[in-house]
Formats: structure tokens, C-alpha cells, sequence
């Protein structure tokens, strides 16, 4: 019996709650659940009964998909709690059949999907959503929509890689034990991994040197696209810009060239806020400071990959304006600021702080987030996740084109950049509240994002 | 303190990969590739620091090349020759 299965609730972890706290955020700001979306492109061949009859057996067997979440007495941390997930709460696989030709934009429903609400305490954690081409014969696109705590971005892709294993009849939907099972093992101790062997005082102690450091970023406050929190009725889009093999190897070739070939991950945030900066400077805005929080992944490194609960700390960078204006010193700037986040214990700090948020209500998590940044969550979001989903050629029978992440973005900042690489492509997904950007701006973004990734200057 | 020797290098690296940063079994040694065993952005970071620490040498991210990070023993390699061209 896999440890998904046993008639106890399952604790969230630190970053679980830390991530329910915006889900209340963003429900209160902007009518919407906090999301994460991973499509996939497919070829004809999709074997949508199958998927169906899947997602059923996987459900059934892993009370966890269906579990609301909840804090018992309402004072305890929060809990998956599995005993009370009802066996008609499948996760629903909506199917979408059109006749019109598949357009380079992901479907609209998708966007929607990512605009609309879960209710966490009804157990709505996951949807899939399958929007088929000519009955499936040109194609088809995948969505499968989670509520941001059930996985963390590689959860996600475990996940989806375990279903095409469970269809190829290599694995089975209960068979989640013993790889995850070890994997909850490793993520139980993982809540605490960062913090091993300290007591409560110096958890206490890191947690406030977390905040401290937050607060500090005040000083030169972050500015978003999207300006401070406002509560507007959540209306986002991505458009997800794919470049071909060679841009993809040249980007590549540049990152590890310029930012290390295991740090690849600098080198795609500077160019990321450099886009940024040139809609603010198009703008005549000028932000006293850019701030970006980066996931730091927890997972103990090289041991059997976990599917559910986040697991992740954070590191923030902060930059200033004139910092921003070379590349080659903003990257210098961010290594800097990588290294010292590192030596002063900073993801443990935030490991930390996280790990106070399972105490803490929702509101009073997400008040005091606004209050430290000003009213502000981030300059932007982003991340890169590297490699996507790379040992899966096809999915349920049909061939894998493309693949990529999308996630919710809160009307502050209002903009996300999610970067990854798909079978020698780089696709750049970006995510904004509708109105953010102009139509002039967002091509000033995409132009500076190309030209820095790329090295269109000549700089190498 | 003398500076340590090449296999002392090979040791401590291995060591703090095997204890503080990695989790991997016996099967691991210290000729395993260390981008398999699961070494990451983050990783090799606390790794460099932790070198730092027990080494008092600085390896900078542009040494981090796939040939360097080929193993532990690759890794002493490198640090071995910062070490000496230091002294």
C-alpha cells in the first residue's frame, strides 16, 4: 500500500502552506485560485478512454488527489485530509472537441482554466483539459491544472511521466510505493531537512534573519509592471515563444559559457529582468529596485523523486536600476548575491520561515509578505526549470511535440517569465494580467529578451 | 597547516559530497559522474563553499566545466592545481 493510501491525514509541508497562504491572496485580489498548468503538444493517437479509465484507477487509489485540505480545529497546521476525500471527487478530464485547425497559441480554455478557482477545501486539487483536433486525428492539446501546492514544477512531470508509464502497463496506479514512497520518507524529513538537529529557538532565530533580510529589500522598494497589490478580477494570458534548434544552442552555448554549465539559471533571470527593465525605461518608469524571488529545489539531490507537496525554499535577488543597464554586470551582480544568500544560510532562513507559515493563518502570511515588499509581491516571476520531461517521446499514444509550464500570476507583478527546454528547443513561456503590457511593450520585451539570450549584440 | 595532497583532495571532496550534500549509496565512489548522482545549481554551490572551508581555495563557477564536475577525483584534480599555482 503506497504511503498516498493510508487512512491518515498528510501534513503540507513548510512551502505547501506557504504557497495556501497566496492561494488565499489571490482569491481575496483577484477572484482566482494560485495555479500551475503543464500542457503538452501532441501528435494524433491521444487514447482519450484510456486516459479517462486512468485517471479513475490513479484517483481511486491515491486519496490524496481528491483530499480536501484543511486545519484541524483550526488551529493545527494543515493537513491533506485523505480520510475524508470523497470517492466522487475524481479529478475531472474535460474534453474539448473542435474543428478549427490547432494555432500556434495554446487553447483558450487553458487560459481560463488558469483564471478560474479550486476550492482547496472541497479537495478540487487537479483537472486535465483535452481540447482534440479533428476528433484527435490532427492532434491534440493537454492541460493538466493543479492547485500550486499538490506538486512543485519536477513533481509535475514525475507525475505525468508516471501516468504514460501506467498506460504503457509498466507501472500500476497504486504502485506509487516504494520509489515515492521513500520519497515521502525523504520528504518528511525533508520539512525539516534544512533544518536538521536545530531546535525551535534557532528555527525561530532563522526564520526571523529570513525576515529580516525581506525587510531590508524595503529600502530601495521593488516595482512590478503591474504596480501594487489591487484587487481586480483575475484575466490572464501566456503566449509561449518556442525558438529553433540553433537560437536554442547559441542561447545555451551563452549560459553555460557566461553563467556556469550547472548555474545556467542566472544567466536566463538576467536576461529576463533586462526585458523587464525595458519596458519600465519605455515606460519612463523608474523602480528604485528590482526583487525576484528564484525556487531553491530541497529535494535531497540524487535520491528517489517525490510527486506530491512542494519542496522547495527560496533564494531572492534584488537589483538596482543601474546595475541592470550592462549584462555582463548584472550577471556579475547576481552571482554575487547567489553566493552570499548561500553563505549566510539563506534557503535554510527560508526553509525556516516557511515552516512557521504551517502555524500561521493564511492572512496573516500573506499581510505580512505585502508589508515587507510594500505592497508588492516580486518585480516578476520566474523560473527555469531546465529540461522538460526529457525520457518522454509520447504520451498516451500520441507523440509529445512540445511541452511546457504556465502558471497563475496575482495582479502584482502581473508578469512571469517560466523558461525550459523541450527536445532541443527553448520555449519561453510568458504570462501576463491582461493590460500590463501594451502591444508596443510586450514587443520591447520579447526583442530584448531575444537579443540577450541570443547575443544578438555580438557580445559572446 | 600544510596544504593537502592530491588523494587527501580526492578524500575530503568525496566526503562532503557523500555525507552533507548527496544521497546515494555505496554504489557511489569517487569516480561516479556527479551531474548523475543528482548534483545541481544548488548543490555544486554549497559544494564550492564547503571546499572553501576545508581547503581555504576558491574554485570559480568558470571552472564548473562538464569535465571538471566529471567526478570527485576530476574535481581534486582541479582544486589541486588552483592549490599548487597559489603556492
Amino acid at each position: 500500500m503506497s504511503s498516498w493510501q493510508t487512512a491518515a491525514p498528510i501534513p503540507l509541508t513548510g512551502a505547501d502552506c506557504f504557497l495556501r497562504a497566496f492561494d488565499a491572496q489571490a482569491r481575496r485580489r483577484n477572484g482566482a485560485s494560485h495555479l500551475s498548468q503543464l500542457v503538452l503538444r501532441l501528435g494524433p493517437g491521444f487514447d482519450l478512454a484510456g486516459f479517462c479509465d486512468l485517471v479513475a484507477r490513479v484517483s481511486r487509489a491515491n486519496p490524496l488527489l481528491r483530499a480536501p485540505i484543511r486545519r484541524p480545529f483550526g488551529l493545527l497546521p494543515p493537513v491533506y485530509d485523505t480520510p475524508r476525500a470523497r470517492l466522487d471527487a475524481a479529478p475531472p478530464v474535460r474534453v474539448h472537441e473542435t474543428p478549427s485547425r490547432r494555432s500556434g497559441d495554446a487553447p483558450e480554455v487553458f487560459f481560463e482554466r488558469l483564471n478560474g478557482t479550486q476550492d482547496l477545501r472541497r479537495g478540487e486539487l487537479l483537472g486535465f483539459d483535452v481540447v482534440r483536433y479533428g476528433g484527435g486525428a490532427e492532434g491534440t492539446d493537454f492541460a493538466m491544472t493543479w492547485a500550486h501546492l499538490l506538486f512543485d514544477g519536477s513533481g509535475s512531470e514525475h507525475f505525468i511521466e508516471w501516468l504514460a508509464a501506467c498506460h504503457r502497463g509498466e507501472r500500476l496506479p497504486d504502485d506509487l510505493a516504494p520509489a515515492e514512497g521513500a520519497g515521502i520518507a525523504a520528504a518528511s524529513a525533508q520539512d525539516s531537512a534544512a533544518l536538521r538537529g536545530r531546535g525551535p529557538r534557532e528555527r525561530g532565530l532563522k526564520a526571523r534573519a529570513y525576515q529580516a533580510r525581506m525587510a531590508a529589500f524595503a529600502a530601495r522598494p521593488p516595482r512590478s509592471l503591474a504596480g501594487p497589490l489591487r484587487r481586480t478580477p483575475q484575466a490572464l494570458h501566456y503566449a509561449v515563444e518556442t525558438y529553433d534548434k540553433e537560437e536554442t544552442q547559441q542561447a545555451v552555448e551563452r549560459a553555460h559559457r557566461q553563467a556556469g554549465f550547472l548555474t545556467p539559471v542566472l544567466f536566463y533571470l538576467a536576461a529576463v529582468i533586462r526585458a523587464h527593465h525595458a519596458v519600465f525605461r519605455q515606460r519612463n518608469l523608474r523602480a528604485a529596485s528590482y526583487a525576484v524571488p528564484v525556487v531553491a529545489n530541497l529535494r535531497p539531490k540524487g535520491a528517489p523523486s517525490a510527486i506530491f507537496r512542494s519542496h522547495v525554499s527560496m533564494l531572492w535577488f534584488q537589483v538596482l536600476p543601474e546595475q541592470v543597464e550592462d549584462f555582463a554586470t548584472l550577471l556579475g551582480v547576481l552571482k554575487e548575491q547567489r553566493l552570499a544568500r548561500i553563505r549566510e544560510g539563506f534557503i535554510e532562513n527560508g526553509a525556516a520561515a516557511m515552516n512557521f507559515a504551517r502555524w500561521a493563518p493564511s492572512r496573516l502570511y500573506a499581510r505580512m509578505a505585502e508589508r515587507v515588499l510594500k505592497g508588492e509581491l516580486a518585480s516578476f516571476f520566474f523560473a527555469y526549470t531546465g529540461d522538460f520531461l526529457p525520457g518522454l517521446s509520447h504520451f498516451l499514444g500520441a507523440e509529445v511535440l512540445n511541452g511546457f509550464h504556465a502558471a497563475g500570476v496575482m495582479a502584482s507583478p502581473g508578469s512571469a517569465a517560466l523558461l525550459c527546454l523541450r527536445a532541443g528547443h527553448l520555449n519561453v513561456s510568458h504570462v501576463r494580467q491582461q493590460g500590463v503590457f501594451s502591444p508596443g511593450e510586450l514587443s520591447t520585451f520579447q526583442a530584448e529578451l531575444r537579443r540577450d539570450l541570443l547575443g544578438v549584440d555580438g557580445s559572446r | 597547516m600544510a596544504a593537502p595532497s592530491r588523494a587527501e583532495l580526492v578524500r575530503i571532496i568525496f566526503d562532503i559530497l557523500r555525507t552533507q550534500l548527496l544521497s546515494v549509496g555505496s554504489e557511489f565512489t569517487e569516480r561516479s559522474s556527479l551531474v548523475d548522482a543528482g548534483l545541481d545549481s544548488l548543490a555544486v554551490t554549497q559544494l564550492l563553499l564547503a571546499i572553501e572551508e576545508a581547503t581555504g581555495v576558491w574554485v570559480d563557477e568558470s571552472l564548473l566545466t562538464p569535465e571538471n564536475l566529471a567526478s570527485a577525483e576530476s574535481l581534486a584534480a582541479c582544486v589541486y592545481e588552483l592549490q599548487r599555482r597559489a603556492s
